[in-house]
C-alpha cells in the first residue's frame, strides 16, 4: 500500500494525546513569578507522572544511625562523598552523584535511601539543596 | 563454513608446524546455563619470528575473525596480544583464540597483518599511535584516534617515561 | 578562437566531524564526481575521553558505573562485558537464576536500542511520522525498563557474581502486560517498514555490502548477518543462559529469501530481532529457575577477593549493534594494569567504505545510519569547488535526502 500511514493518521486525530501534559498549559511570561504563584496557591500545575516503585532518586541519610566505616566512600565511583572526621558522619555532594544506589546496598546499618525526587536542578553546585549531610 | 574443530585439534595443528617456538599453551573452558554448555578459550604465547606464518597457517586453517588487538607494557617489553575466533556460523561451535606476543622496547616492530585480513587496519593503526610499534607494511600509517597536533613520542598506554604523565590535568581534585 | 580544453575533476567533501545522519562525531572526506561518489576517507578519535586512563585508579566496583558510560543507548553491555572478563579471571560462579536474569535486561535493552534507530532511520528517509509511531512504542519498553531496574537509561543493574535486583512474582503481571503491548504493536512496525513502496524505493539495492566484503573487513552484528554472513555471539558460544534457550541466526533469507545486503536488509534484520527478542524474554520468564541472584552480596568482601586475583581474561557480549569484547588484566592491586574496550562501531567502520562508493550524496546519510553507528549527531558539510567555497548546513543535506524521496515518488 502507497500511504500507509494515512489511515493511522487519520485515527490519531480522534484518540487522546499519547504525550504527557506539561506543567502549564501555556509559557507562563515570567518563570520565577509564575513558581512563586505556585507555591502560594494562586496557581496550578499538572503535577508530574508518578514515578515506579524502586526509582532512583535523591539520597536521604539518617544521621543518627551512621557508624563512620567510610565503606559508602570506598565504593562511590564519582568521590561524591566526603567524610567528616570529628563528627564520624559524612557529607554527600549531589552534584557529583550518579544516582548508582552502590552506596545503599553496602551501608552495614542501612542508613541511606532512596527517595522519589528528581527535580534537582540548580545553578550552584555547592548549594544548600545539593548538599546532603 | 566450519566443521567442527576441538581446540586441542587445533593446538596440535599449529605444534606440528612450529613445535619450540610455541612458548605456551592455555585451554580454559567454562560452562554456563541449566544445560552447562562449555565455551573454549585458547590462550598462546608465540615467539615473534614465526608471526606472519602463523597467520598464514591460521587463515589456511579456516578463516578467523579478527575481534581487536590488546597491548600491554611490561616494563622491558611490550605484550601485543590478537584475539582471533574460529569456528562462527554453526551453533556452541565457535572457538576463541588469543594469541600474544612479546616486543623488545629496543626494536618495537612487527610485519602487518593486513594482506590476510584487511579488517585489521583500523586496529593496528591504533597499536602503532598508543603504544610506538612499528607496524612494517601498513597500507596507512596516519593516526587513527589521537589529534594531529599531538605530540610525537607520547605513547598514551606506556607506563615508562614515554607514557601522557605531563600531558593530563586532574580535573577532578576541585575544591569542596 | 581560443581552444578550451576542459579536464575532469573530483570535488572533495569533508563532511564531519559532527553530522546529521550519525549520533556521534566521525570526519568522512569523499570525493565526488558530479553527484556520484567515487572515494571515501574516515578519520576518527573526537569523542576519545580517556575512560581506559580512568579506570587505573578506581576499583572493580567503581569501574562498573565507568564502563556504563562509555554510551548511552548500549549502556547495559559495555559493564556486562567487563564483569565477563572479570569473572574468567577470578573464576567466580555465577547462580543460574541471574543468568537468565541478566538475559531479560540484555534483550529489553536490544529492544529500545532496535526502535531508537528504526525511528532515526525514517527520519532519515524523511518519514517523520514513523519516527513518531516507532518512538511511541519504544516508550513502553523504556516504562518497563525503568520499573525494572529504576531509572531508563543507565540501568547500574550489572554487579560482579550476579545481577543487583531480581524480578519477584508480583513483577510479572507488569512485565507481561508490556510485553502484550509490544508483540500487538510488532506487527504495525512490521508492515509499514517492509510493506511500504517509499521506504523500498530509497532503501533497496542502495550500500551494498557484499559477502566477502563482510568477512575480509570483520563485520559484526545486523551489517555482518544481512550481508549473509552467520556472525551472533549469543549463538556461536554458551554464556549466561543463551545456551539453554531456542535462538538462531537472523538473515534476511528468513523472510525474502534472498540475500542482497543493502540497507533493505538491513532493515529487516533488525526488525526480526526485536521479535526475536520478544520471544526470548518470554522464554526465560517461562523457564526461570529460582535461588540467589548473586554469588557474593557482601560488596566489601568481593572487592578483596578480586585483589587477590591475577591473570587476564575476555569478555564477549551481543551488543546491538555487534559483538562487544573487553580485555582485563588484574596484577593484584586494586586497580586492574589494563582494561581495553572494543565496543561494535569500530569493525563496522571499514565496511562503510565499500558501501559507499558509487552511491549519490543524498544517500550518505541513510546508508550511514543503516550501520547504526553508535555514535551522535549534528551538522555541516563543506563543499570546496575551485574558485567558491559554500557550505551546507544540516537542514540542506536533510532536505536533500528528504527532495530524493519526493522525487522517486513521482
Amino acid at each position: 500500500m502507497k500511504f500507509s500511514m494515512l489511515p493511522r493518521v487519520f485515527a490519531q486525530l480522534f484518540k487522546k494525546p499519547w504525550t504527557n501534559k506539561f506543567p502549564a498549559k501555556y509559557q507562563p511570561n515570567n518563570t520565577t513569578k509564575y513558581l512563586a504563584d505556585v507555591q502560594a496557591g494562586k496557581a496550578k500545575i499538572n503535577p508530574p507522572i508518578a514515578t515506579p516503585p524502586g526509582f532512583r532518586g535523591k539520597i536521604q541519610y539518617d544521621k543518627e544511625k551512621c557508624i563512620g566505616c567510610k565503606l559508602c566512600i570506598k565504593v562511590c565511583p564519582t568521590d561524591a562523598i566526603e567524610y567528616k572526621p570529628e563528627e564520624k558522619k559524612i557529607k554527600i555532594y549531589l552534584a557529583r552523584c550518579a544516582f548508582c544506589s552502590q552506596c545503599i546496598d553496602v551501608c552495614p546499618v542501612k542508613c541511606l535511601s532512596m527517595s522519589d525526587e528528581f527535580l534537582l536542578a540548580g545553578t550552584d553546585p555547592y548549594e544548600k539543596d545539593l548538599i546532603v549531610e | 563454513m566450519s566443521k567442527k574443530l576441538s581446540p586441542e585439534e587445533i593446538v596440535k595443528y599449529f605444534k606440528d608446524e612450529f613445535k619450540t617456538k610455541i612458548k605456551s599453551v592455555d585451554i580454559r573452558k567454562k560452562t554456563a546455563g541449566l544445560k552447562k554448555h562449555e565455551s573454549v578459550n585458547i590462550w598462546m604465547k608465540i615467539d615473534k619470528s614465526i608471526f606472519k606464518n602463523f597467520i598464514k597457517y591460521l587463515c589456511d586453517l579456516q578463516y578467523p575473525h579478527l575481534s581487536v588487538v590488546s597491548g600491554n607494557d611490561l616494563g622491558k617489553t611490550v605484550e601485543l596480544i590478537y584475539h582471533f575466533t574460529l569456528g562462527y556460523g554453526t551453533r556452541f561451535n565457535e572457538i576463541v583464540l588469543n594469541l600474544s606476543l612479546e616486543l623488545p622496547k629496543s626494536k618495537l616492530e612487527i610485519e602487518t597483518i593486513c594482506d590476510y585480513i584487511p579488517g585489521a587496519l583500523v586496529t593496528e593503526r591504533e597499536k602503532q599511535e598508543m603504544l610506538g610499534v612499528k607496524i612494517i607494511g601498513i597500507p596507512d600509517d596516519r593516526r587513527l584516534f589521537l589529534p594531529d597536533d599531538f605530540p610525537k613520542g607520547i605513547y598514551p598506554w606506556r607506563r615508562d617515561e614515554t607514557g601522557p604523565d605531563k600531558m593530563y590535568k586532574n580535573l577532578h581534585e576541585v575544591k569542596k | 578562437m581560443k581552444q578550451k580544453t576542459t579536464t575532469k575533476t573530483t570535488y572533495h567533501v569533508p563532511i564531519g566531524p559532527i553530522h546529521p545522519a550519525l549520533k556521534e562525531p566521525v570526519y568522512f572526506e569523499f570525493e565526488i564526481d558530479g553527484e556520484r561518489i567515487v572515494d571515501v576517507d574516515v578519520k576518527l578519535g573526537h569523542v576519545h575521553r580517556g575512560i581506559e586512563w580512568a579506570s587505573r585508579k578506581r576499583n572493580p566496583i567503581q569501574i562498573l558505573y565507568l564502563a556504563e558510560r562509555v554510551c548511552g543507548i548500549c549502556s547495559y553491555c559495555h559493564p556486562t562485558a567487563f564483569t565477563l572478563a572479570v569473572e574468567d579471571i577470578a573464576g567466580i560462579e555465577v547462580p543460574e537464576r541471574a543468568e537468565y536474569l541478566r538475559v531479560i535486561q540484555g534483550e529489553l535493552e536490544r529492544i529500545c536500542s532496535h526502535t531508537l534507530w528504526a525511528g532515526v532511520a525514517a527520519h532519515e528517509i524523511g518519514f517523520d511520522t514513523v519516527l513518531f509511531l516507532t518512538w511511541e512504542i519504544r516508550e513502553r519498553a523504556m516504562d518497563l525498563t525503568e520499573y525494572l531496574t529504576g531509572n531508563r537509561v543507565t540501568k547500574a543493574i550489572m554487579t560482579m557474581g550476579g545481577i543487583r535486583r531480581d524480578i519477584t512474582k508480583d513483577m510479572i503481571p507488569t512485565v507481561t502486560k508490556h510485553l502484550n503491548y509490544l508483540k500487538d504493536n510488532f506487527e504495525k512496525l512490521r508492515s509499514v517498514f517492509l510493506d511500504d513502496k517509499t521506504v523500498k524505493m530509497r532503501s533497496q539495492n542502495v550500500g551494498i555490502l557484499t559477502k566477502e566484503d563482510a568477512l575480509k573487513l570483520c563485520a559484526v552484528g545486523p551489517t555482518a548477518r544481512a550481508s549473509g554472513v552467520k556472525k551472533d555471539v549469543r549463538v556461536d558460544t554458551s554464556y549466561f543462559a543463551y545456551g539453554d534457550l531456542d535462538i538462531d541466526y537472523i538473515t534476511p533469507d528468513i523472510l525474502t529469501g534472498e540475500v542482497n545486503g543493502d540497507v533493505y536488509d538491513r532493515i529487516l534484520v533488525r526488525l526480526l530481532e526485536v521479535k526475536q527478542s520478544i520471544d526470548l524474554i518470554e522464554q526465560c520468564l517461562d523457564k526461570m529457575p529460582s535461588g540467589a541472584i548473586i554469588s557474593e552480596p557482601n560488596t566489601p568482601k568481593l572487592l578483596a577477593q578480586l585483589k587477590k586475583v591475577t591473570g587476564d581474561g575476555i569478555g564477549r557480549h551481543e551488543a546491538p549493534r555487534g559483538e562487544v569484547i573487553h580485555y582485563v588484566k588484574l596484577t593484584g592491586e586494586e586497580s586492574p594494569y589494563t582494561w581495553k574496550i572494543r565496543a561494535p562501531t569500530y569493525n563496522n567502520i571499514l565496511p562503510w567504505i565499500p558501501m559507499l562508493k558509487g552511491e549519490q550524496i543524498a544517500d550518505i546519510p541513510i546508508v550511514a545510519a543503516s550501520t547504526d553507528p553508535c555514535m551522535s549527531c549534528t551538522n555541516r558539510v563543506a563543499i570546496i569547488d575551485d574558485m567558491n567555497k559554500y557550505e551546507l548546513t544540516n537542514e540542506e543535506l536533510h532536505n536533500l535526502s528528504i527532495k530524493k524521496t519526493r522525487g522517486l515518488k513521482k
